[in-house]
């Protein structure tokens, strides 16, 4: 399937422009945790039937509201359209709000609202109802794996041709509440500096939050970025001519990067620009896409380098035509979205 | 693709209404509704739920969402004759829950709000508590091949099983393990409260005085495996999934589309993809949780697609509203029905109501025909459907 449209919004702001810049000034101290800026989410006309939504929905909807507008998929499309969320914490904010009301006011005292929003798929909800799209809509869940199993059920839906698109994409935010238990469960960088090619036992993050979508189709013509798969491509050897490496701090353990990177191939990684958070891999295969399309590869944001790799340290233009993402989740398994520009 | 016939081999099943199957088919013929006030946690509210009694976890230290899902996958896995593994098959887990997939512990929260700190325990146990990946381990299942966890609120276990059908058919994996399950929760008893959709009498699904629906637990599992797959085990296979259906809403996050329109979308799909028309459906078994809104919406529309003499019934008057767990019982149900030949009444009702139309099942009743229908409505205006043929 084709990345036809990109959506994200992330701690540098909203859309493409946005990563873009990002992608290009490298790392920016992000003092506590990586947050949405506020003004980012007061976009009005989009937001208008998610103006009592929390966070966590608004960033969502805008991100798949971009999506979509980024795609040029013509409107009278829009009902062959499906949506497939996936998060890794959920709105959390909210349930601790509704958690709140039940200590403050009682059982019988609790807010409707907050309970109505606290759902997992209140956000999926709000884009179909934002978007006027009445096809499949589902939520996900998997931790540091939801992202990866999102792409590879919107890929059984186009092959069975259950959508025609799949607005496919992940959210999490980063509440308060949130932010002390990775503070007590994770070694937090005191210096809010992810390194990612350090591959240690016991890695450092800072928590983050944001929302990247993508409307993927089976559509060659729609084909805007390059080829996706979160399985092997047929005939496809998964070598990779640029690794993106999604470790954050995030999974624990990260010296499975390490084997995984032995034959040199380049490598980069945009978590210090992204921050710690379970889809991590949506934001990165958004950066992948990206520069497949432009042409061009930014440089590591950061560089420091104790295992001597081949990691890319200069804006540079783009030789490759296969970029793959890799994740090890919690339980050490890998988990790969492969990305080849062109037909796949 | 398309062609891929899934089989059905095992069923597992835990709710009030019986933990297991014989139990189920027992209380179901004899119309027990097994209601009492909260005893697993602390409430103001008097509500009746359905909660499971008698259960023994099968690990004391996992969340009861967890242990119920052990549980009924244990028999299911059984009945699959896979008990002592799975070989080499290719297997994947996909399952739907609410509860499992939030960090609603109220003790953590209290302690964080009021001393800025609380203890790792709850969280730690929130972690490991990820239905799908608990349930590979619990399994011990070496070559897991796909391993999601469904939240589309109370669609989420019909979802999870829509979801097997996918990968099965686009050859991602054998053998699929789907279904959901829910604990009854302090979060949704208060929430449902507060939306004023929960009954202080027994529910009365699809009943003209019906007054709102009770909450329960439960977990419901089904095993889903390529037909090739099941009889090169050796099996028959009797039953198989023939449809999925899923659409939108798209029009309010806490009450169905008054005409129905999503909810006739997905039956359209799964009607479409079973390769059938809606007179070939034998029995229906409804989402019907008590509440207003919607057992006249999804009664209005199976009364549109299906005719005014079609067979329906709600089992939540057996098991109350299990949440994520409702898609894998009521699936798991409808198998059962069209395997034993009958339905059992739909509790709690005897009054018609003439803005819905039709009626559902008065009596345990004999039914004709190879497919059945399972259909889900949830939060966010989500519509899911599923076809099961009896062979």
């Amino acid at each position: 399937m084709y990345i036809a449209g990109i959506g994200i919004i992330f701690n540098r702001g909203r859309g493409l422009a946005s990563l873009e810049k990002a992608l290009t000034e490298g790392w920016v101290n992000p003092n506590s945790a990586y947050r949405v800026p506020p003004e980012a989410l007061t976009d009005k006309a989009v937001l208008k039937e998610a103006r009592r939504a929390d966070n966590f929905t608004k960033m969502a909807v805008l991100a798949a509201h971009d999506a979509l507008a980024d795609s040029g998929i013509p409107e009278e499309e829009k009902q062959k359209l499906g949506i497939i969320l996936s998060t890794g914490f959920g709105p959390h904010v909210t349930t601790f709000s509704f958690l709140d009301d039940i200590l403050t006011y009682g059982d019988a005292g609790v807010s409707p609202t907050l309970f109505s929003h606290s759902v997992h798929n209140a956000a999926a909800s709000y884009i179909a109802l934002n978007l006027k799209t009445r096809g499949p809509t589902l939520t996900m869940t998997q931790f540091a794996d939801s992202f990866q199993q999102a792409i590879i059920l919107a890929q059984a839906w186009l092959e069975e041709k259950r959508c025609a698109y799949v607005l496919v994409g992940s959210v999490d935010q980063c509440g308060k509440v949130m932010e002390y238990i990775c503070s007590q469960k994770l070694k937090v960088a005191v210096d809010g500096k992810i390194k990612p090619f350090n591959f240690s036992k016991n890695p450092e993050s800072v928590p983050a939050e944001g929302s990247a979508f993508f409307l993927v189709t089976n559509e060659a013509k729609y084909n805007k970025y390059c080829a996706i798969s979160g399985r092997p491509f047929p005939g496809d050897k998964e070598e990779a001519e640029l690794l993106i490496l999604d470790s954050d701090g995030m999974c624990g353990d990260e010296r499975p990067y390490g084997s995984a990177v032995e034959n040199n191939v380049p490598l980069t990684a945009y978590a210090p620009v992204f921050g710690s958070l379970p889809g991590l891999s949506a934001f990165s295969t958004a950066a992948g896409a990206l520069m497949l399309k432009n042409g061009k590869i930014y440089a590591s944001p950061v560089q420091e380098n104790p295992h001597g790799l081949n990691i890319l340290t200069a804006r540079q233009t783009l030789t490759v035509h296969k970029i793959n993402c890799l994740r090890y989740n919690c339980y050490l398994e890998e988990l790969v979205i492969r990305l080849r520009r062109g037909a796949r | 693709m398309p062609g891929t016939n899934v089989a059905i081999s095992g069923l597992g099943a835990i709710s009030a209404c019986g933990n297991d199957l014989t139990e189920t088919l027992q209380n179901f013929s004899a119309q027990k509704r097994n209601a009492s006030k909260v005893t697993l946690f602390e409430s103001s509210l008097d509500y009746p739920v359905f909660e499971v009694k008698n259960f023994i976890p099968l690990d004391p230290s996992a969340m009861r969402t967890l242990n119920l899902t052990f549980a009924a996958a244990r028999q299911a896995v059984n009945a699959a004759g896979l008990g002592s593994g799975f070989g080499n098959l290719r297997v994947g887990i996909c399952l739907g829950t609410t509860v499992a997939s939030q960090l609603n512990d109220t003790d953590f929260y209290r302690q964080y709000r009021d001393k800025g700190s609380a203890p790792m325990d709850s969280v730690e146990r929130y972690l490991k508590s990820n239905l799908s990946k608990a349930l590979a381990q619990f399994l011990k299942i070496s070559k897991i091949n796909l391993c999601t966890t469904i939240v589309n609120a109370c669609s989420s276990g019909t979802d999870a099983i829509g979801v097997g059908l996918s990968w099965l058919r686009n050859d991602y994996c054998d053998l699929v393990i789907a279904g959901g399950a829910d604990e009854l929760n302090r979060v949704p008893l208060d929430g449902f409260g507060s939306l004023s959709v929960v009954s202080k009498d027994l529910c009365a699904p699809f009943d003209r005085e019906r007054k709102g629906l009770n909450l329960g637990e439960g977990a419901g599992i089904i095993i889903l495996e390529k037909e090739s797959v099941c009889r090169s085990r050796g099996l028959t296979p009797e039953l198989f999934l023939k449809g999925y259906g899923l659409a939108a809403d798209a029009y309010h996050l806490t009450a169905p589309r008054p005409d129905g329109s999503g909810l006739e979308q997905a039956l359209g799909q799964a009607l479409k993809e079973a390769g059938i028309k809606p007179q070939e459906i034998a029995f229906i078994n409804a989402h019907g949780t008590a509440t207003k809104d919607n057992d006249l919406v999804e009664g209005r529309t199976i009364s549109r697609v299906f005719g005014t003499k079609c067979v329906f019934l709600s089992t939540k008057g057996y098991t109350g509203h299990t949440l994520g767990a409702a898609g894998g019982l009521e699936a798991v149900f409808t198998c059962l029905g069209l395997r034993e030949g009958w339905v059992p009444a739909n509790a709690g009702f005897s009054n018609p109501d003439p803005e819905i139309g039709i009626a559902p099942a008065k009596e345990k009743t004999q039914i004709m025909g190879n497919y059945a229908l399972s259909t889900s409505l949830a939060f966010g205006g989500n519509n899911s459907a599923l076809i099961f043929e009896k062979n």
